[in-house]
């Protein structure tokens, strides 16, 4: 098995090479001539420098379509009238699996039919010169968001295309997408995405990398979306990534979402090494969304506020037509504006919210306690410990599909609304901090007259979209007592 | 109703490249507090992984999960599959069978050509499953188990 190392030079370029052969339009990738393309882009579209300089939380949607001209008149619309910060380019599900004959031939198909035949935007096989149609006609910093649990050319073809921020990870896009990518393998190839970051990064092009914080995107603890989130920014600032924005995605309840954002800044700053900017970004809600626009509206109103008081760097938002897959143009635009009233409201006053502290302290022994767990495992180095982690338990992540996992914690909402475990595997917490769950656990189990169970979780995951946050029985109606 | 029962082996997995994981967790923890032996194949599991699992378990019941809306072309031959690996088990499938489903008696005399003994729409219940299940293998509680009944 590899280990932490940052590649050497001429692996980097033996790998370089071997995957650039993968498609044809790989051999277009200079990487000199990349850099002083970088070197050439105006300030304001170099994403790094935005985001790190922003004095409030940036806002940034998700979009996606097949055509060039299509993509930046999306991206265009948004920036123009959603007010987007920050662009995405989000990339087609064929792409994610590396099978770009088929997504040449539905880009193709929707050249000619102009029909919807992909996802998302095929960066591949668009190639360098058309991402860098892209970045020069959009007016603002573009990041490349994905799924992809071997990104390796997807990095190689838009870092030369001129793309500044790339979304990812060996974990975050390994065991929530995917069942059976072995995990030390994905490592293995993102060591090469990070190590290119970090050429850049070295020639004054910094490339920004995102972890994805979100994992599941269903009742994530946030201790163990944390722990990830350091996990996979140690392992890219060993390959020279120099700047990292550390994600999360919103549970619902306001005193767990700060005090886990909270949680993220401090340790992400602890534990990554002093020359490694660490910003962090918040994801509106990502579980099932209420299939009624104006409620939809409401959950991203909460993420809004709940973004004001955390404060994170960026905010990735959701549209009110959530509930029903890719949202028109118009909806994506309004879920960016219905954010930034919210946010550009909340900024302008205080809000004190009693128990953040105590929750934050939570989260951070949770956390520390599972990354001693993946340091004990490793015998000295970060991979093995991560891989082994794993395999044992030790580190899971509820409802993983991946056979890398253990999949086997389950979480649940207590009494207020916040995410704790019911079930813990083999997760590396102590008793102590096991009995506070349970104890949690029990008084919601107390309040609803039922007992402790995987009801509780059934009907938690419908919880937000059938119009509550938890998922109690008979319509929610808590004991008149 | 959980009923600590004799134990019988269900195979469950969600079949074809879908990769919706949280039904099936849930089910699965429901069918174990049942009392069932649960071989959880996971996502994205093939014909021949349900048949293989449930040749080598023994199995009672293979239930397949699907929520994608392609369940009818990926279990096209499904119990020839079964059949070809000597499997002798009862047969459920559940989900969003069909896309668009928008007459559920229509998608269940499909699926029950296919051969499935049983077919559930996206809405029912851990519980429903584990009544039906209860039904067609015949478990019986004697007086002590259900002393042990949780509600």
């Amino acid at each position: 098995m590899i280990g932490d190392e940052p590649l050497s030079t001429d692996e980097l370029r033996r790998i370089d090479r071997t995957i650039r052969a993968d498609w044809p339009t790989g051999e277009a990738v200079d990487f000199q001539e990349a850099v002083a393309y970088h070197e050439s882009l105006p300030r304001h579209k170099r994403f790094a420098d935005v985001l790190e300089s922003a004095d409030r939380p940036l806002l940034q949607p998700r979009a996606g379509v097949p055509l060039l001209e299509d993509q930046i008149d999306l991206l265009e619309y948004l920036r123009e009238s959603g007010e987007a910060d920050l662009l995405p380019t989000t990339i087609d599900s064929y792409t994610r699996d590396n099978e770009y004959g088929k997504a040449q031939e539905a880009l193709e198909a929707a050249r000619e039919s102009g029909g919807e035949t992909l996802n998302g935007f095929p960066a591949v096989n668009h190639g360098v010169d058309g991402c860098r149609a892209l970045i020069e006609a959009v007016d603002g910093p573009i990041e490349v968001r994905h799924g992809t649990p071997d990104a390796r050319l997807l990095a190689a073809i838009t870092f030369a295309g001129g793309f500044q921020s790339f979304e990812g990870g060996p974990i975050s896009y390994n065991i929530p997408y995917t069942k059976r990518h072995d995990l030390a393998k994905t490592i293995e190839h993102w060591q090469f995405v990070d190590r290119l970051a970090g050429a850049y990064t070295e020639r004054g092009v910094r490339i920004n990398r995102e972890p994805f914080g979100p994992l599941t995107g269903t009742l994530v603890p946030p201790s163990i979306a944390i722990t990830v989130m350091i996990l996979e920014g140690l392992l890219a600032a060993t390959q020279g990534v120099r700047s990292l924005t550390l994600g999360y995605g919103q549970v619902g309840n306001v005193v767990q979402d700060v005090a886990a954002l909270r949680a993220l800044r401090s340790l992400g700053e602890e534990y990554l090494p002093n020359d490694v900017c660490v910003t962090t970004v918040f994801h509106e809600w990502m579980g099932g969304f209420p299939p009624d626009e104006a409620r939809a509206s409401g959950v991203i109103s909460l993420g809004g506020l709940t973004a004001a008081i955390g404060c994170p760097d960026k905010v990735i938002t959701k549209s009110p037509q959530e509930f029903r897959g890719v949202p028109t143009m118009e909806a994506n635009a309004a879920g960016l504006r219905t954010t930034r009233q919210i946010i550009d409201m909340a900024l302008e006053q205080t809000i004190t919210i009693d128990g953040i502290d105590d929750e934050q302290r939570l989260i951070e022994r949770e956390t520390r306690a599972l990354l001693d767990a993946v340091d004990a495992h490793g015998d000295g180095d970060l991979v093995r410990g991560i891989v082994r982690a794993f395999e044992t338990g030790a580190l899971d992540v509820p409802f993983a599909p991946s056979e890398s996992a253990q999949g086997a914690v389950l979480p649940a909402r207590d009494d207020d609304g916040r995410v704790r475990i019911l079930e813990f595997g083999n997760l590396a917490l102590s008793e102590d901090i096991k009995a506070i769950h349970a104890a949690r656990l029990a008084q919601r189990a107390e309040t609803e007259g039922r007992e402790r169970s995987f009801r509780m979780v059934a009907d938690d995951v419908d919880a937000i979209s059938d119009g509550r946050l938890i998922g109690r029985p008979l319509g929610g109606e808590r004991r008149a007592d | 109703m959980v009923l600590h029962t004799m134990s019988r082996t269900v195979v469950l997995g969600v079949i074809g490249s879908d990769a919706h994981v949280v039904g099936i967790t849930i089910l699965e923890q429901a069918f174990r507090q049942a009392g069932l032996t649960v071989i959880n194949l996971g996502v994205q599991s093939s014909q021949t992984e349900f048949a293989e699992a449930a040749t080598q378990h023994d199995a009672d019941a293979v239930l397949v999960s699907s929520l994608y809306g392609h369940a009818e072309q990926d279990c096209q031959g499904f119990h020839e599959t079964l059949e070809a690996h000597g499997v002798d088990a009862l047969t459920y499938i559940g989900g969003n069978l069909a896309v668009g489903q928008n007459d559920f008696e229509e998608t269940r005399r499909t699926f029950q050509e296919l051969g499935f003994d049983r077919v559930f729409d996206a809405e029912t219940t851990p519980e429903d499953a584990i009544a039906a299940l209860e039904r067609d293998l015949r478990i019986s509680t004697t007086a002590n188990e259900r002393a042990t009944v949780t509600t």
